[in-house]
């Protein structure tokens, strides 16, 4: 057991983790949380969810062929553009589509510099790459678009007022609402640079500990870390540029009016 | 005919409301001001909003000059066409500095530029002390904010001022100083006029070539 001090868990190990799941349940039955009956369905849940990803990717990683990744991805990105929609109620059109777009073009657009230009595996389009780092970038640029969309329908039908008065002042749609589209990407990209503010002194990002914990130096893990940090900024940039970009127009009629449905909401 | 903006057949809905419209037809000449009357939810403010092409029309034709309103690109429109709520819209920054916000838009670039004196001259007009020009604009009152909005339309220098019950806000002699500003405003170039949405029978005694147009919703069957 002794490659460059990788530990493996194995079947009793595992076992063994139960001891914190019967933790976690005494706490709920002691303080009658009710949450038992969840707290086990989503023990088994998760246990089932990961071992089936790790055979799938197992799986892919061993095909490792862009007719498996390209579809994969394209379905990842469909899941997550439409949990990136599913709180937003404001809006005056179904957002599926332009989050979709957004999360799609943000995730291929950086995922490809990262792993083409920046790490350069062979061949380049390796799964065992590929998959992890468009995985990272679209949870975290789906978070984004969420936070950016939720936060220009609400900037604007707050201020509907202004934005009415700005149209009859002469204003095209974009100059109207250009405060708040502004608002909306900040809102969507601060969690990112607040994060590589604080990374390395409030926390150690999951993704470094991972691969500590594999054996790899912290030296060259933080370096890994580095890549993820910035490429993730970057995609929150682009996903919540392009959310806004594609949004924001569908509030208007083509003659520059404030669509109906958006004052009676 | 040579009126300065006709309007024939305008309908729209009120908003939220399935069923009732306001569909009406009027002209409006140089120089005069055509008031708009009627109980309240008749669709006065309705039909201004339509005027100004902030909602959509659902039929109708309307002419300025003997123009299509459509040929005018809508930026243009709302420019020459200005509306002005009943509710004064305050945006952060000084009062002045609220004078000047629509003079930041590319529409009226190269067209109208802020003059200074002469919004000096018409906020002097209308009882607005000199110390307030710089003073926090959400802190006017409601009457301050509506004269402030007011000399803000005036200053973009629209042909037709679309006023919503411009004086709700005002008292007696701040009532009259409005009126006798939009009356000579009217008249001070051709091809200028203005609709106004009016309660108070008195405020417009004292405007010359006044017309009156008397406002209904209707139901449909």
């Amino acid at each position: 057991m002794a490659h460059s001090g990788y530990i493996p868990i194995s079947y009793w190990q595992l076992l063994l983790s139960v001891i914190l799941v019967l933790i976690t349940g005494m706490i709920s039955a002691l303080l009658g949380l009710g949450l038992i009956k969840s707290l086990l369905w989503g023990t088994l849940r998760a246990f089932i969810q990961l071992t089936l990803i790790g055979y799938i990717l197992t799986y892919i990683f061993k095909l490792n062929t862009l007719l498996v990744i390209i579809p994969l991805v394209l379905l990842q990105c469909y899941i997550a553009s439409r949990e990136a929609t599913r709180r937003i109620t404001k809006a005056p059109h179904n957002p599926a589509i332009a989050s979709f777009i957004s999360l799609t073009a943000s995730t291929v657009i950086v995922g490809l510099i990262v792993v083409v230009v920046i790490i350069g595996p062979h061949p380049w389009y390796n799964a065992q790459v590929m998959i992890p780092i468009f995985g990272m970038i679209m949870g975290n640029s789906m978070n984004a678009i969420a936070l950016s969309l939720d936060r220009l329908y609400s900037e604007v039908h707050s201020h509907l007022e202004r934005v009415e008065q700005m149209l009859a002042f002469g204003a095209s749609p974009w100059e109207s609402i250009v405060e708040y589209l502004r608002k909306s990407v900040t809102a969507g990209m601060l969690p990112t640079i607040n994060g590589l503010m604080i990374v390395g002194i409030v926390s150690l990002p999951g993704m470094m500990t991972g691969q500590i914990l594999a054996g790899m130096s912290p030296a060259l893990a933080v370096r890994y870390q580095f890549v993820v940090m910035v490429m993730i900024a970057a995609a929150t940039a682009i996903g919540c540029l392009a959310i806004v970009g594609l949004s924001y127009y569908r509030m208007f009629t083509p003659d520059g009016a404030l669509v109906d449905s958006m004052r009676q909401i | 005919m040579n009126s300065l903006l006709i309007f024939e057949n305008l309908r729209r809905h009120f908003e939220g409301e399935q069923g009732r419209y306001v569909m009406e037809s009027g002209a409006l000449e140089a120089g005069g001001i055509l008031v708009l009357k009627g109980p309240s939810g008749a669709g006065k403010s309705t039909l201004l909003r339509t005027l100004a092409r902030l909602v959509p029309p659902q039929g109708g034709e309307v002419h300025l000059q003997g123009r299509d309103w459509f040929s005018f690109p809508f930026t243009e429109w709302r420019c020459l066409v200005q509306y002005v709520p009943q509710k004064p819209v305050v945006f952060s920054g000084s009062l002045i500095d609220n004078l000047m916000i629509p003079f930041t838009l590319n529409s009226l670039q190269g067209k109208v530029s802020f003059d200074r004196n002469r919004a000096e001259a018409l906020l002097k007009q209308l009882d607005i002390p000199p110390h307030l020009f710089n003073q926090t604009a959400a802190t006017l009152s409601g009457g301050e904010a509506a004269r402030m909005a007011l000399v803000r339309a005036m200053l973009i220098d629209p042909e037709i001022l679309l006023l919503d019950e411009p004086t709700a806000y005002l008292d007696g002699e701040n009532r009259s100083r409005a009126m006798e500003l939009i009356g000579e405003w009217v008249k001070a170039k051709h091809e200028r006029g203005a609709i106004i949405v009016s309660h108070n029978d008195e405020d417009l005694e004292s405007l010359p070539g006044v017309s009156i147009l008397n406002i209904t919703a209707r139901e449909e069957e």
